[in-house]
């Protein structure tokens, strides 16, 4: 397949790269305009209390402020969110979390902001602190919003767990935790606002969904859409992190831009960004299966709590796509399946990379080496019994059209890294200082939206009158490559070289609303359109050159930056006297390109339905050495398999492969944002450990290509799915080292070793305090 | 003489803090300034600490920062006699490649290289360590391992101290306001002695002492225990040799359970001097078995 391609499959260079290494790449913050003011946000000092008072007469009185904002000061919806609109812009009369705003300042300089943010007084009165979700869900609670604390419940119902249990062997029980994250994005949050010549308001900033914040920038200062213009600046990495946190910096820099008349830039640092942005949900797992001496499993129930935090945020989604893949890519006729998320004082939880299925991938793998355990067999064999394959109807009720290469991945995991040998013979071997093990684990995760909501995107291809080419889309890049991907395509299908594609950053004005770029849905959706835009270009490309060849458009193409005879291959024109000719005719030289979802279906009361209108599938197995004695553990090699349906870029799929594994390496052993009765603890990365490149092995990479016709040139997805797996890998792989099973994450000295957690009490010679798990 | 005075804006969380900065080229004339100055001038060499704590909120700001890393007489590892002595700029770099180092106090080459990253390393110095007086710093217990002295030197004279005297609690050390550290000597230990320096971080790099212990040990020809040395390192408010522990050792034959019997040693001496914490079940175990595996390291050499 490969040969028939020019630029697909081929490590282009990247678009972005050049101005990134250069450092020509300008970030939000590297934005700067006549009579800017700066603005800064006054937090809450309490994680949840009343608004007794605010007092801002000191602060408007130091010279150089030019405004101060509260919440009575925004014209429109003092709210925003996605699903739930109960995020509040700035708070009036309560705090929910320490992040909450109260008020703002714009001022000439950053100085004097922070001097005015000191000035202003706020009386509270606190309320209890929920910091744990299980304790937010039980009767007489304090609800933080409405009426109660419970906002989400997913269900997923198929065949009768009561009878899969009674026909059970054996039945296995387990409760697992996972841990709030950082996305830990090297740029935080900025923008630029302001006010707009005709009336409204330009935001240049590090927005990941520029359509969702653009809709809520409007909504609070009861603009048009059409008055609202979101460009979004080279983002610095994002991860699922730029959302709902970004929405409402711009909600406030607008506001400031509008009541002052000029621009106002706000930047976030570290500490405010780790104090105010949303993270992964932890999430706490009662996983019940029921199974049989030949490890086949009869029943699996799950029920899941994820603290949501102060906000509804993405939650809803997010716990949805647990709820769909929460058993797993392995065939059972029982499934009950309940996710709840909560209301807590803690940080609001989000998209981030995986959207749900870190944590309950770790849960399902985790099992699945307990299974195996208990059956006498190795966790490929598990595996291979109980995974699906072509033609598996999931827990959904959705059978599986596409090729499902579960088995595929798994065993070219498993091989590459030799696993069924070591893992007999690490398991076999006796005490010593230090033990290795290896570990499997694999997953099918859902491509794109999936029945969480309206799933379009578009794409347009521009081709100038020289045969250079401009191509902008509602998808944003955010440092994974979309812009590279698009021009891919878009040069595959016009037959021309990469360097005369020029990519425009998303601009909310000059493309259509394409929802947001999330779920890796990049390629699939924006790729897709960006084909259909180049495809309706090339049809009048080809009308055009066989007008001015004097024959049937059937003989014609386009390639090498050449309009050719396909059956000689003789190039007739070249591209740019092709587009010089379409100019002189009239001819439209720009395609809009249009891409909708197949369709999906969801019934919210049995919780069934085609969840996904396609799936990935994906393996890592990885080797760990398990000091015994400290209980750190050192991951010295690590195999990544992904079925992507093409790779468009291999280099780029190679890099998100990389990352994820990287990063899905410290969600496993290192990072945990602890959040102490509703105080986070670490806000700077001297205590908040990511890995570092001494933690992350060399990784090899495997991509397997199962073409999809759900995609552009038959590609899916590798973003998030190179995210999901490698902390159950490890974890797997200190049970085979040390025959403990570790039932929270991160895997740490202290969890190892000691097989709980250690909290810091802060008090000298006091009895230690263990949380058991 | 010649002194650059500029004024310097940190922009911190919360505030712009304001400070003169000096950046003088003689010991005369830092600690001309260091006398003028007193507890309001802070000295700068790395910068690998400082600047992270001025940026800190509530950080209080001095009113001059000296930077002496252009005072070229601060630099240099030499040996004069029986002794090493490190210049206080020495960053850590120097340290882990010097060939003097290796050769005499190896265990000081393996701290080096445990800290931060490169780019840490090529900045801060062995000097800055010191005076930092954090209880997680690496060079420390090495030093005091090798009963260093520091010689510190104001407008009145110079004087040293010993290095195991010198902190007095963390981050608080016996130097005066006017003084200045310009180097650590240490006596060569015996060429039969061999050291070691163990770390256990969170993770590879960039990571702060979890628990580290330095050992030297020195076996003589009759294959007993001549002298011992444990220092260990994030475990005491301040670092001290464990006298208790190395006394086990002394006259008897070098085995894993004697290092292990040290180690528990080690271990009951820590908690007799900060109780029992809400570390402690984790570093009562880890830091017997980091105290065997460094006499373990000795032994080995």
């Amino acid at each position: 397949m490969g040969s028939k391609h020019k630029i697909i499959g081929k490590p282009e260079r990247r678009v972005d790269a050049w101005g990134k290494v250069t450092g020509r790449a300008k970030f939000a913050e590297d934005y700067s305009v006549a009579h800017q003011l700066w603005g800064k946000v006054l937090r809450s000092k309490h994680p949840h209390a009343k608004i007794l008072r605010i007092d801002t007469t000191k602060a408007e009185t130091l010279p150089g402020v030019e405004a101060i904002v509260t919440a009575r000061d925004i014209p429109g919806s003092k709210v925003f969110g996605i699903v739930v609109k109960n995020q509040q812009i700035l708070c009036e009369d309560r705090v929910r979390y320490l992040g909450d705003g109260i008020a703002l300042v714009a001022a000439r300089s950053r100085e004097i902001c922070e001097e005015a943010v000191a000035l202003i007084e706020i009386d509270y009165e606190p309320l209890p602190v929920i910091s744990d979700p299980e304790e937010a869900l039980k009767p007489g609670a304090l609800p933080i919003h409405g009426d109660k604390n419970e906002f989400v419940h997913h269900k997923v119902c198929k065949g009768d767990v009561e009878k899969g249990f009674a026909e059970a062997d054996f039945i296995i029980e387990c409760t697992f935790k996972t841990q709030f994250v950082e996305h830990s994005y090297i740029e935080p949050e900025a923008v630029l606002a302001e006010p707009a010549e005709q009336g409204g308001v330009v935001i240049t900033g590090s927005v990941q969904n520029l359509f969702s914040s653009r809709r809520s920038v409007a909504e609070a200062l009861n603009l048009p859409l059409s008055r609202v213009q979101i460009i979004q600046a080279t983002l610095g990495g994002s991860f699922g992190g730029k959302d709902e946190v970004m929405t409402s910096m711009c909600c406030r820099a607008a506001i400031l831009a509008t009541k002052t008349g000029k621009p106002v830039k706000m930047v976030n640092s570290r500490e405010e960004s780790m104090l105010e942005s949303y993270k992964r949900h932890p999430y706490v797992l009662y996983y019940k299966w029921g199974a049989k001496h030949d490890g086949s499993i009869t029943a699996m129930e799950v029920r899941c709590i994820a603290d949501g935090g102060a906000y509804a945020s993405m939650s809803p989604f997010v716990t949805w796509r647990s709820v769909v893949q929460a058993t797993g890519p392995y065939c059972c006729e029982n499934v009950k399946t309940d996710i709840y998320a909560a209301y807590t004082n803690n940080n609001y939880t989000g998209a981030m990379r995986g959207f749900g299925s870190p944590q309950v991938n770790f849960a399902i793998e985790s099992m699945m080496d307990e299974l195996a355990a208990k059956v006498g067999m190795n966790p490929l064999e598990i595996r291979m019994k109980n995974g699906f394959e072509n033609g598996a109807v999931t827990a959904t009720g959705q059978k599986l059209t596409h090729t499902v290469s579960l088995k595929e991945v798994l065993t070219k995991a498993a091989q590459e890294i030799g696993f069924e040998a070591k893992w007999q013979k690490y398991r076999s071997l006796k005490s010593g200082e230090k033990k290795r093990g290896v570990g499997l684990a694999c997953s099918y995760r859902g491509v794109s939206l999936g029945a969480e909501g309206t799933d379009a995107a578009e794409t347009i291809v521009s081709v100038q009158t020289d045969g250079s080419v401009i191509v902008s889309s509602g998808v944003t890049d955010m440092g994974q490559g979309a812009q590279t991907q698009m021009s891919q395509i878009a040069a595959e299908v016009l037959g021309i070289t990469m360097d005369r594609i020029q990519f425009l950053n998303t601009n909310t004005s000059r493309v259509a609303d394409s929802g947001p770029t999330v779920a890796s849905r990049g390629t699939i959706m924006g790729g897709t359109a960006a084909k259909n835009a180049a495809e309706k270009v090339k049809t009048t490309l080809l009308e055009v050159g066989a007008a001015m060849i004097g024959c049937d458009v059937g003989s014609l193409d386009l390639a090498e930056n050449y309009l050719i005879n396909v059956k000689t291959n003789e190039r007739l024109a070249s591209f740019s006297e092709l587009c010089a000719e379409c100019f002189r005719k009239g001819k439209p030289m720009m395609g809009f390109g249009w891409h909708h979802s197949p369709p999906t279906s969801w019934d919210e009361e049995h919780g069934q339905g085609d969840a996904y209108f396609t799936f990935v599938y994906g393996a890592n197995a990885t080797e760990v050495e398990v000091d015994t004695e400290t209980g750190k553990v050192n991951v010295i090699d690590f195999v990544s398999v992904h079925d992507v349906g093409k790779a468009i870029n291999r280099g780029m799929v190679i890099g998100q492969m990389c990352g994820g594994v990287a990063m899905g390496l410290g969600y496993g052993l290192l990072e945990e944002f602890e959040i102490e009765e509703g105080v986070p603890k670490q806000l700077n990365f001297d205590e908040y450990l990511i890995a570092t490149a001494m933690d992350v092995p060399r990784i090899r990479t495997i991509i397997v290509e199962n073409e999809d016709p759900a995609g552009p040139f038959g590609a899916k997805s590798v973003g998030e799915p190179t995210n999901e797996l490698a902390a159950p890998a490890i974890v797997n792989a200190i049970f085979n080292a040390t025959g403990r099973r570790l039932y929270e994450i991160p895997a740490n000295l202290e969890r190892v070793l000691l097989g709980h957690k250690l909290t810091r009490t802060g008090k000298r010679g006091s009895e230690v305090k263990a949380n058991h798990g | 003489m010649y002194i650059r005075v500029v004024s310097v804006f940190i922009r911190g969380k919360y505030s712009m803090r304001l400070f003169e900065f000096y950046s003088p080229r003689t010991f005369d004339e830092a600690t001309a300034l260091l006398s003028q100055y007193g507890a309001d001038a802070k000295i700068i060499a790395g910068g690998t600490d400082l600047l992270i704590e001025l940026r800190k909120p509530g950080a209080k700001t001095p009113k001059a920062i000296i930077d002496i890393s252009k005072i070229s007489e601060l630099t240099g590892i030499r040996e004069e006699g029986d002794l090493v002595v490190l210049n206080a700029l020495t960053t850590h770099s120097d340290i882990l490649r010097s060939q003097t180092l290796q050769k005499h106090a190896s265990l000081l080459c393996s701290a080096a290289s445990t800290i931060g990253s490169p780019q840490i390393r090529n900045r801060g110095t062995v000097g800055g360590n010191i005076m930092n007086a954090a209880t997680c710093a690496d060079m420390v217990p090495p030093l005091i391992a090798l009963d260093a002295q520091v010689t510190l030197k104001s407008r009145g004279g110079t004087r040293t101290s010993s290095l195991s005297e010198f902190f007095v609690k963390p981050y608080v050390t016996s130097a005066r306001p006017d003084e200045i550290l310009i180097d650590i000597r240490f006596p060569k230990p015996p060429a039969a002695a061999s050291s070691s320096f163990v770390k256990l971080g969170r993770r590879n790099a960039v990571s702060i002492s979890r628990l580290s212990v330095a050992a030297i040990l020195h076996v003589e020809k009759n294959a007993l225990v001549k002298e011992a040395r444990i220092v260990p390192g994030s475990a005491f408010p301040t670092w001290q040799r464990v006298m208790e522990a190395e006394s086990i050792l002394v006259g008897k034959k070098p085995s894993r359970e004697l290092f292990a019997e040290a180690g528990k040693k080690v271990a009951e001496v820590m908690i007799s001097i900060t109780g029992r914490r809400w570390s402690t079940e984790y570093k009562e175990p880890v830091i017997a078995v980091l105290v065997r595996r460094a006499l373990e390291a000795c032994w080995d050499n």
